[in-house]
């Protein structure tokens, strides 16, 4: 189990896949570790990518920092990996908390990056993404990590994926209760307490984004995508059929496909954001489709007229 | 050498050698949270926040009472040995860097008491098929989850307006405080053939 070095604490890492290859760094959400990203390194490194995931500090196996995280040292954790993958294509990706620290590192360190992949993410704080955040601050606080995991179960995936579950969510849950601890967890999520909004700084993202987000993804509803379609100059919007706030883990082979067919076409040259609205294929290998024009991709009830 | 307890008797229960070690560890470490909250709870209350004092006597007595009713107990003859680095561990330190002595007192009691309710996690020992109906292991879930509650205080006093002067050397203090007990918490479970390091 390898760890860098951030100041004096420690950061586990993994990777995977040929050293020469272009690179895929992936980083978790809230409550994550980086075994949760074991199907996308099998498939990315089936199709001749090097993958590189680690533990957020705070999570996982890396240090749990006692009294505060700040997102500057995640990032700066990021970029210490980062600065090990050498010198070759190299494209980031993040969920959720994971995807904000993404965003933060290709606004810091865009240059490096040949693609940025942001998943169920944000660059600001709405008044409901900012009040849920408070509830499940206040959950994790009066009933503990597994209070906190029973929250965000049914919010981030469907019911075809719970439903053969149901009876069995104390093992489902064991492995994220186990490695997350209260403490570090709560103050990851205070390292929102003096959040600024990342939006005016999004138009310096140059690389080329490809931003996901699942169609029924209600903690991080489209509007906060939008933002980033919007902002980032090179970017393309991809809604994902069917899916919730943690599509990663409910569809990683249609997800993985998606983040190689965008390295790929970024390398080829193919690549074009435009900042379209694409609809994903339900299954790995499908086509793209083209959000249907005339109608707003902000809505859920078909009504005419795309929102600017 | 497993993460968990184990192997489990018949009835799925933790052998009684390693609730021993596990509950001693545990009443040193509470046992004196309790005695020092104790000290510093006045008799007549002043502030609002002081009845957060009384509340963390009364939770630390509590988990005390809990682990000696709730455990198994067998003779262990390292105890003795164990038990004096343990005591000596916890003994009141406050924060040299804050001048006010009551507050500086105060923010080392907190160290300590953020350093075993967070750091401490008695209930992620227990394997999966670990008897649900067995005291001593509704006892570990249940001072796991009250640990985490009463964590709050010392967050709030260690992240608060009052230390913000001092935060780097609090922090530093409080990293020492986890290493140091987690080191402890190592040592007596590596005893009794538990592991708190992560598998290679």
């Amino acid at each position: 189990m390898p760890f860098l070095t951030h100041g004096s604490y420690r950061i586990r890492y993994e990777l995977d896949g040929p050293a020469n290859a272009p690179t895929y760094v992936l980083v978790n959400g809230l409550t994550q570790y980086a075994e949760l990203w074991a199907a996308y390194r099998d498939a990315l490194v089936a199709r001749e990518f090097r993958v590189a995931t680690f533990d957020l500090l705070g999570q996982g196996a890396s240090d749990k920092p006692a009294l505060f995280i700040r997102q500057d040292d995640q990032v700066a954790a990021l970029h210490l990996l980062i600065g090990e993958l050498g010198d070759g294509p190299l494209f980031l990706s993040g969920i959720s908390f994971g995807g904000l620290i993404a965003l933060r590192y290709a606004i810091e360190y865009g240059q490096r990056l040949a693609g940025l992949v942001p998943m169920s993410c944000f660059a600001e704080l709405p008044p409901q993404l900012l009040l849920l955040g408070n509830a499940l601050r206040t959950g994790l606080i009066l009933g503990g990590t597994s209070y906190l995991q029973d929250l965000l179960l049914p919010m981030n995936v469907s019911d075809q994926w719970l439903k053969p579950v149901l009876d069995k969510l104390d093992s489902v849950k064991r492995q994220g209760w186990l490695v997350n601890d209260v403490y570090a967890l709560q103050n990851l999520m205070e390292s929102f307490l003096d959040f600024e909004p990342l939006t005016p700084r999004l138009p310096s993202i140059t690389a080329p984004t490809m931003i996901l987000n699942g169609e029924f993804d209600f903690l991080t509803p489209r509007a906060l995508h939008e933002t980033l379609r919007v902002q980032i100059p090179n970017s393309s919007l991809v809604i994902i059929p069917h899916a919730y706030h943690a599509f990663t883990l409910e569809k990683p082979a249609l997800t993985a496909d998606l983040l190689a067919r965008f390295a790929r076409d970024v390398l080829a040259g193919n690549w074009q954001g435009n900042k379209a609205v694409w609809i994903a294929p339900e299954e790995a290998g499908g086509a793209l489709a083209p959000f249907p024009g005339g109608y707003d991709h902000l809505r859920a009830i078909p009504t005419q007229g795309m929102a600017s | 050498m497993s993460a968990f307890f184990g192997p489990l008797d018949c009835d799925r229960r933790v052998l009684p050698r390693q609730q021993t070690r596990v509950a001693a560890f545990l009443i040193s470490a509470h046992g004196a949270l309790a005695r020092q909250y104790a000290f510093t709870l006045p008799a007549k209350l002043e502030f609002a926040w002081q009845t957060e004092i009384n509340a963390q006597v009364f939770r630390e007595t509590e988990i005390v009472s809990l682990l000696l009713r709730a455990t198994s107990w067998v003779p262990d003859l390292t105890l003795g040995y164990l038990a004096a680095s343990w005591e000596t561990a916890w003994l009141p330190a406050p924060v040299e860097a804050i001048p006010d002595p009551s507050l500086a007192m105060a923010a080392g009691l907190a160290t300590l008491a953020h350093a075993v309710h967070a750091g401490i996690r008695p209930a992620a020992l227990l394997p999966v098929d670990a008897n649900a109906d067995d005291p001593f292991v509704m006892a570990l879930r249940r001072i796991e989850f009250e640990s985490g509650r009463q964590l709050q205080a010392q967050i709030l006093l260690l992240k608060g307006e009052n230390l913000a002067p001092f935060r780097d050397a609090v922090s530093a203090i409080l990293e020492r405080r986890h290493t140091e007990i987690g080191r402890l918490w190592g040592d007596a479970l590596t005893g009794v053939g538990i592991t708190t390091v992560p598998a290679e």
